[in-house]
């Protein structure tokens, strides 16, 4: 295939060491961990933010789209270029760049992985709170890009509130910096979870937080998903907020000891996973007061981790759980959607019975303290009523949320995937606004184009379901 | 909570929304948000200017607008639009005042850190808008960090919604972070829903007095503390701030029973070492009343033309800036946070001399008959604040020159 004036060009100005152009090649950036795909037209593997700059003004005189790409997790297609153009690979720019323990900040390169940031620092006593299920693979450019969560959130956050300012590329392809500190508009909290449509951000400035000193993890087992759901429900109503709540039913708990043994309650109807951590006597106290609510709302065992081992095999089990599912389904479909926590009960009760409507086995595995949901939807892509009913089933799921007061993505992202349904939440009015943020940073539409924004009219269509990577 | 009054009460007193020597010519005060969003409307077609006012007490932290015609009062917008305690979650009307928030939480043991000067008028919306964002915010985040959804009335009449009633969400831009901090630049917030925490069990504020030659020492003891005070201050003047006057070191504890019982051991064992010979308690409501009136002095004037500033940085070298001020201004009062990393100077100086130290320090507060440009120094992205404004207000008549770089 004869290389393009635009990829001859970039490959001109950056040279073959940072410049992919031929097919082969940039197959690896055509697709993330959603279906669908899109071969872009170049893909730059850059050094600095200074060359990211060079492409994005070439690729804006040739008309070209551009999409940043992180590790490629994303579960609602957001790193795939629909409309082919650039593809932007941080696959260089992975570094630590500044620790500063004392005043609990780090400055880094948007493709270091998630995970290794906290491994880095771990030995001054700081972590990074944010911990995304996909932590050991996703990076902290494309965490900030979704706005990514974790199981952690519920007591620490989500990756907005770990931001404190970013350098960007926008779409002059000059090199911008912004902090929370600086007076004027919050910049920062508005290019974090912008899924990469108002610039591209090559540095992150991010607030780190003390390990605490003692950490506890434990799990109950009960009947059945709606009781656990209510037990969270009755834990968080008591104004009692640890670290971590997570569910899993009996069909993810099976998936996960199968290839894990961590030691869950393997015939357990569903499992709690608590996290409490701080001080020491506040985590005694905080797993007493907690077991005793379980306890009343059904659990039926009660058991805590006896050491650091133990509670670090509970929860890579845990991050594992979509995989684990991988390897016993021909394919399932991972829903992203968060309701108000006192609705878990009826929300859960709610999926299964739109699962069992569509003939489809469902599995959840959710952040449950914060009230989001990660059903996980089991089909075999071979067969296309089952296709459609998982199609079906999701858009009804995420309208049974709307409808008690919940949204349409917890922590994934709106991406390619539901950007049609972005409607059934926000007015025009709404999106509006939105828009008015698009035009000032991207007026040209050409970062991240097909992405967040609907472009037809309100309806429930979903595209084809996701297949594979991990969830929340 | 609120019982219902009639609507839009028009002709409100101007004398009321004065800011400095600016005065409107009219003053409305809508009950509704539909109601906000038509008085702007109504003033962007007659291209009048535009100032929303929540309980006025931050209204120093901008400059006086270049031009002033309607003031939109939001006292009024006082509905809680949804609290269900089990959700530690609410959703508020913009002109809620922070007192009535926190008291509302109070009795079912919850509260949102948002820290804010005189909260007796101090209003959700205005507080939002300000920017404030005070000392606890090390320990729990910033007020931004705890909006989880908001509503905004626009320049061209129109209500846009964002985020929601759930704690965690990616629904689209976040564009509650654009409005918080706009300062009424960019449309009157009419509505904040916030996440809120479970209270602490114990609030303790320790106040240590300290002598000039055991400084240095205090400071570093004061940063050693195996449990992390929710605030961590160095007060230096401020006699209206958890006093006496002269220097003294003010400690927030807050959590269970045992932790603040052992941190305060721990806290009067190094604060005896760095050679403090007393350290004052006080619990539960009077540790609350005498924070508020360190909280209360960063928003106040002792005089009627002294200035406040603050100045953000690192918390490492907070106290040394803090040192600095005063070493080059002779009887400026400084707070450092030593949590936060911000400086906060109250002199009857020139606000030049306090930025040729700090050049990024903006106004807090300033007496009746002191005029200062609030901002100093312009952001290196004011181009694209500028786009933003434009905007959102292309006719350019939510309080313009108000903010920063005259947006």
């Amino acid at each position: 295939m004869a290389v393009s004036a635009f990829a001859s060009r970039l490959g001109d100005a950056l040279g073959s060491e940072v410049v992919r152009t031929e097919p082969e090649d940039l197959a690896v950036y055509a697709f993330d961990a959603y279906s669908e795909d899109g071969l872009p037209s170049a893909a730059i593997v850059p050094r600095d933010a200074r060359e990211i700059g060079i492409a994005v003004r070439i690729a804006r005189e040739h008309d070209e789209p551009i999409v940043p790409r992180g590790a490629g997790t994303g579960l609602c297609g957001g790193a795939v270029p629909s409309r082919g153009g650039l593809v932007v690979s941080f696959a260089r720019m992975n570094r630590l760049l500044e620790l500063d323990v004392r005043n609990r900040r780090a400055r880094v390169q948007p493709g270091l992985i998630n995970l290794q940031l906290s491994t880095q620092i771990a030995r001054h006593g700081v972590f990074y709170a944010p911990d995304p299920s996909s932590q050991k693979i996703s990076t902290i450019g494309g965490n900030v890009g979704t706005n990514a969560g974790g199981p952690h959130c519920l007591s620490y956050g989500t990756t907005t509130n770990h931001v404190l300012g970013v350098e960007y590329v926008d779409t002059f392809g000059e090199v911008r910096r912004t902090s929370v500190d600086d007076p004027g508009y919050d910049l920062t909290g508005v290019l974090v979870g912008s899924e990469g449509t108002l610039g591209i951000v090559t540095e992150v400035d991010v607030r780190l937080m003390q390990l605490p000193d003692a950490v506890r993890v434990c799990v109950a087992a009960f009947a059945d998903v709606e009781t656990a759901s209510d037990a969270v429900s009755a834990i968080i109503g008591a104004g009692i907020v640890p670290t971590a709540l997570e569910i899993m039913d009996a069909l993810i708990t099976r998936a996960v000891e199968a290839h894990y043994h961590a030691g869950y309650p393997e015939n357990a109807g569903a499992v709690l996973l608590v996290e409490i951590a701080g001080a020491q006597e506040d985590v005694a106290a905080g797993e007493a007061a907690i077991a005793r609510i379980a306890r009343e709302h059904g659990a039926l065992s009660w058991r805590a981790a006896r050491d650091a081992a133990e509670r670090d095999a509970l929860w890579a089990a845990r991050k594992g759980a979509a995989g684990a599912i991988g390897r016993i389904a021909p394919n399932y479909y991972i829903q992203d959607a968060c309701v108000p926590r006192t609705r878990l009960p009826a929300v859960m009760r709610a999926i299964d019975e739109i699962a069992r409507d569509h003939g489809l086995p469902v599995g959840n595995v959710f952040h449950a303290g914060d009230g989001n949901l990660h059903p996980l939807l089991i089909f075999d892509r071979r067969e296309p009523r089952e296709v459609h009913a998982v199609i079906d089933a999701g858009t009804e799921i995420l309208r049974t949320c709307i409808a008690m007061g919940g949204t349409i993505s917890g922590e994934h992202g709106i991406g390619y995937e539901k950007k049609e349904t972005l409607s059934l939440v926000f007015s025009a009015n709404d999106l509006a606004a939105m828009g008015k943020v698009r035009s000032v940073f991207d007026p040209a539409r050409a970062f991240n184009p097909d992405k967040i924004f609907p472009t037809g009219a309100i309806c429930g269509e979903v595209s084809q379901p996701a297949t594979a990577a991990s969830a929340g | 909570m609120i019982a219902k009054r009639p609507r839009a009460k028009r002709g409100a007193n101007p004398a009321a929304y004065a800011i400095g020597r600016a005065m409107p010519s009219r003053a409305v005060e809508p009950a509704e948000a539909g109601d906000v969003a038509a008085a702007l409307r109504e003033a962007a077609d007659a291209g009048e200017a535009v100032v929303v006012y929540g309980g006025g007490t931050l209204q120093r932290a901008s400059n006086a607008p270049s031009r002033y015609d309607v003031a939109i009062g939001t006292r009024r917008l006082d509905a809680v639009a949804a609290y269900d305690p089990h959700e530690l979650t609410v959703g508020l009307g913009a002109g809620v005042t922070l007192a009535a928030l926190d008291r509302m939480l109070a009795e079912h043991g919850q509260f949102v850190p948002l820290d804010a000067p005189f909260p007796a008028r101090a209003t959700v919306g205005g507080t939002l808008a300000a920017a404030w964002a005070g000392p606890r915010r090390a320990a729990y985040g910033r007020p931004r960090d705890f909006v989880i959804g908001a509503t905004i009335a626009l320049a061209d009449g129109t209500l846009a919604s964002s985020g929601g009633m759930v704690v965690k969400n990616v629904t689209g831009y976040d564009m509650a972070k654009l409005y918080v901090g706009s300062h009424g630049t960019l449309g009157a917030l009419v509505r904040a829903n916030f996440k809120v925490l479970p209270a602490p069990a114990v609030r303790r504020l320790a106040v240590a007095p300290f002598d000039p030659d055991v400084r240095e020492r205090a400071l570093a003891h004061a940063l050693t503390l195996s449990f992390e005070p929710a605030a961590l201050l160095v007060i230096e003047g401020f006699r209206d701030a958890a006093g006496p006057a002269g220097s003294r070191i003010v400690a927030l504890l807050e959590g269970s029973d045992a932790v603040v019982d052992r941190t305060t051991r721990e806290l009067r064992s190094v604060f005896g070492a760095a050679g403090i010979a007393e350290t004052r308690l006080l619990d539960g409501a009077d540790a609350a009343r005498a924070f508020q009136s360190t909280l209360d002095a960063y928003a106040s004037s002792a005089f009627a033309d002294d200035v406040t500033l603050l100045a953000r940085g690192l918390p490492s070298d907070a106290a040394a800036r803090a040192a600095a001020v005063r070493a080059a201004l002779a009887g400026a009062e400084t707070i450092a946070d030593l949590h936060t990393g911000d400086v906060v100077v109250r002199t009857r100086e020139d606000a030049a001399e306090v930025r040729a130290v700090l050049p990024r320090a903006t106004v807090l507060a300033a007496g009746a008959t002191r005029e200062v440009d609030a901002w100093g120094l312009a952001p290196p992205s004011i181009d694209v604040m500028r786009a933003v404004k434009a905007e959102f207000d292309p006719r350019g008549v939510l309080a313009p020159g108000r903010f920063v770089g005259g947006i």
